[in-house]
C-alpha cells in the first residue's frame, strides 16, 4: 500500500451519501469532482475528522482515523474550507490570532510576506482585512493556512471568489510550493479548466453509489 | 413608624385604572399587545392572590414540609421557564442548567437565611420570599446568558468551523463564548446595584419601609439580598454554561450545534 495517503472502505454519511471506495495518493495533486450535493465537501470533513461517518472506515497512512487523535489529524491534514473566516483587524493580526489558537508563536514578518506573495496578495501586513473584497480575503485566508506547513492540504473550492487570472496563479504557486515541501494537495473544484490543467489524479464522486 | 395602610378592595381596584393609560398609548402607537397586557395583568393578579392565600396559610401553620414544597415548586418553575425560553438545548445541557440553577439557588439561599439572617431554613417568613428573589433573578440571568451563548455560537458558525479545521480544541474555541455570556448575564444585576438608592428604591426595601421597618434595617436587608442575588446569578450562569458547553462536543472533538 505504498504511496496511499487516504483510503476509504464502504464509507457513508447520514445514510444519504454513500461513497465508492476511494484512494488518494501521497505527494500527488488530487482533484475531487462531482455534482453539487454529491458529498465532496463532506468527504473532506470526514477526512479531517470534523464529521463522523455513519458507516465505513477511513485509513490515513494505513491507520483507521477513528483510532487517531482528531486534533493531531486536523493539524496534519489541514482543511481550508469554502467559507472564509478572518478576524477583524489587519493581516498581521490575523496571522497572530490563528497562531494563538494553535498555541504557536506567530511567524516572522518575512515569513508572513512570503506566504502572502505566494497567494498573490500585494498588500502590506497592516492592511485591514475587514475592507477587503471576497477574493482578497480568500487569498489571505489560504496564505495563513498554508503557513502552518501541514503534511496534507485540502482546499474546498479555493478559487470560488477569485477571477480566472488569480485562480490560475494562486493554484499554480500553491502546487509548486506543495511539491517543493512534499505536501499532498487535495482540491475540490467546480472549475474544469483548473482541474484539467493541474490535476494529477481525478476522483469522481457520484451520488447514491452503493 | 406605622404599619402599611390596609388596602380595601375598592381602593385596591383603583390601581387597575392606570392600565387605561398603557392601553391608550398602545392604541395610539399601534402596539398590538393590548391582549397580552390584559392577560399578563390577570395572570399576575391570580398568581399573587393564590400566593398570598398560600403564604397566609403557611405562616399560620408553619411546617418544614410546606417550605420544602414551596421551594421545590419555585425551583421547578424557574427551570421550566429557562428551558422553555431556550429551545434547542440538548438533554445533557438541560440537566446542566437544571442542576446549576437548583444547586446555586439553594446554596445561596441557605447561606443567606442560616448564616446572615441567623434563622432556620424552614422558617417560611424568611426562606420563601428570599428564595423568590434569588431564584427569580437567577432565572432571568441564566436565560439571558444562555440566549447570548446560543445566539453567538450560531451566528459564528463559520468561525467555529474554521478554527476546528485549524486543529484548535473545542474548549479553546468555545470558552470565549462562555465567558462573554457570563459577563452579559451579570451586567443587569451590577447595573441595578450601581443605581440603587439613587435611581431606585428597590422593591424589597420599599415593601419593608411601607410595612413599618426602619429604613436603616431595610437597607441592610436590601444590600444583603443584592449581593446574594449577584452571587447567585453569577454562580448559576457560570455553572450552567461551564458544564453545558462541554455537552456540545464529543471525545472526537466534533462540535454538534
Amino acid at each position: 500500500m505504498d504511496g496511499i495517503l487516504f483510503e476509504t472502505k464502504n464509507l457513508s454519511f447520514n445514510q444519504i451519501i454513500k461513497y465508492k471506495d476511494i484512494q488518494i495518493k501521497e505527494g500527488k495533486v488530487s482533484f475531487i469532482v462531482g455534482k453539487s450535493g454529491s458529498g465532496k465537501s463532506t468527504l473532506l470533513k470526514l477526512f479531517n475528522g470534523t464529521l463522523p461517518p455513519s458507516n465505513g472506515t477511513i485509513y490515513y497512512h494505513d491507520r483507521d482515523i477513528s483510532q487517531m487523535d482528531t486534533i493531531t489529524l486536523r493539524k496534519e491534514v489541514l482543511l481550508i474550507s469554502q467559507a472564509v473566516y478572518l478576524f477583524d483587524g489587519c493581516i498581521e493580526d490575523n496571522f497572530k490570532e490563528f497562531y494563538r489558537y494553535r498555541d504557536m508563536p506567530a511567524p516572522s514578518e518575512e515569513v508572513m510576506k512570503e506566504f502572502l506573495k505566494l497567494c498573490c496578495i500585494p498588500f502590506s501586513l497592516d492592511k485591514d482585512c475587514t475592507t477587503m473584497s471576497g477574493g482578497e480575503k480568500q487569498r489571505v485566508y489560504i496564505a495563513i493556512y498554508l503557513s502552518f506547513l501541514p503534511k496534507v492540504i485540502m482546499l474546498d473550492e479555493p478559487t470560488s471568489a477569485l477571477d480566472k487570472e488569480n485562480s490560475n496563479d494562486v493554484i499554480e504557486n500553491l502546487i509548486a510550493f506543495a511539491k517543493d515541501k512534499g505536501i499532498t494537495v487535495i482540491i475540490v473544484s467546480h472549475d474544469p479548466k483548473i482541474t484539467d490543467k493541474f490535476a494529477e489524479e481525478i476522483i469522481l464522486i457520484e451520488r447514491g453509489v452503493d | 413608624m406605622q404599619g402599611a395602610v390596609q388596602l380595601n378592595i375598592l381602593q385596591f381596584s383603583l390601581v387597575y385604572l392606570l392600565l387605561i393609560i398603557v392601553l391608550a398609548i398602545m392604541k395610539k402607537s399601534r402596539i398590538n399587545q393590548s391582549r397580552f397586557l390584559i392577560i399578563a395583568s390577570l395572570r399576575m393578579t391570580v398568581q399573587l392572590v393564590l400566593a398570598g392565600l398560600i403564604l397566609t396559610y403557611i405562616f399560620k401553620n408553619p411546617h418544614p414540609v410546606f417550605v420544602v414544597f414551596y421551594i421545590i415548586a419555585m425551583v421547578a418553575f424557574s427551570i421550566k421557564r429557562v428551558i422553555n425560553k431556550n429551545k434547542g438545548l440538548n438533554s445533557k445541557f438541560k440537566w446542566a442548567v437544571s442542576i446549576s440553577l437548583a444547586g446555586s439557588g439553594i446554596f445561596i439561599l441557605s447561606y443567606f437565611v442560616i448564616v446572615v439572617v441567623g434563622k432556620s431554613i424552614f422558617n417560611p417568613q424568611y426562606t420563601i420570599p428570599l428564595a423568590g428573589m434569588i431564584m427569580g433573578n437567577s432565572m432571568t440571568g441564566v436565560t439571558l446568558g444562555l440566549k447570548t451563548f446560543n445566539e453567538n455560537i450560531r451566528s459564528q458558525r463559520t468561525k467555529i468551523e474554521t478554527l476546528l479545521n485549524l486543529g484548535a480544541t473545542p474548549k479553546k474555541i468555545l470558552l470565549p463564548y462562555v465567558n462573554d455570556a457570563v459577563e452579559t448575564a451579570l451586567l443587569p444585576t451590577m447595573n441595578s446595584m450601581v443605581g440603587m438608592g439613587i435611581v431606585s428604591l428597590p422593591g424589597m426595601m420599599t415593601g419593608q419601609i411601607l410595612s413599618g421597618t426602619l429604613p436603616t434595617t431595610a437597607i441592610l436587608y436590601q444590600i444583603s439580598i443584592m449581593i446574594a442575588i449577584c452571587t447567585s446569578v453569577c454562580l448559576t450562569v457560570f455553572c450552567s454554561l461551564h458544564f453545558g458547553y462541554k455537552t456540545l462536543y464529543n471525545s472526537r472533538n466534533q462540535i454538534n450545534f
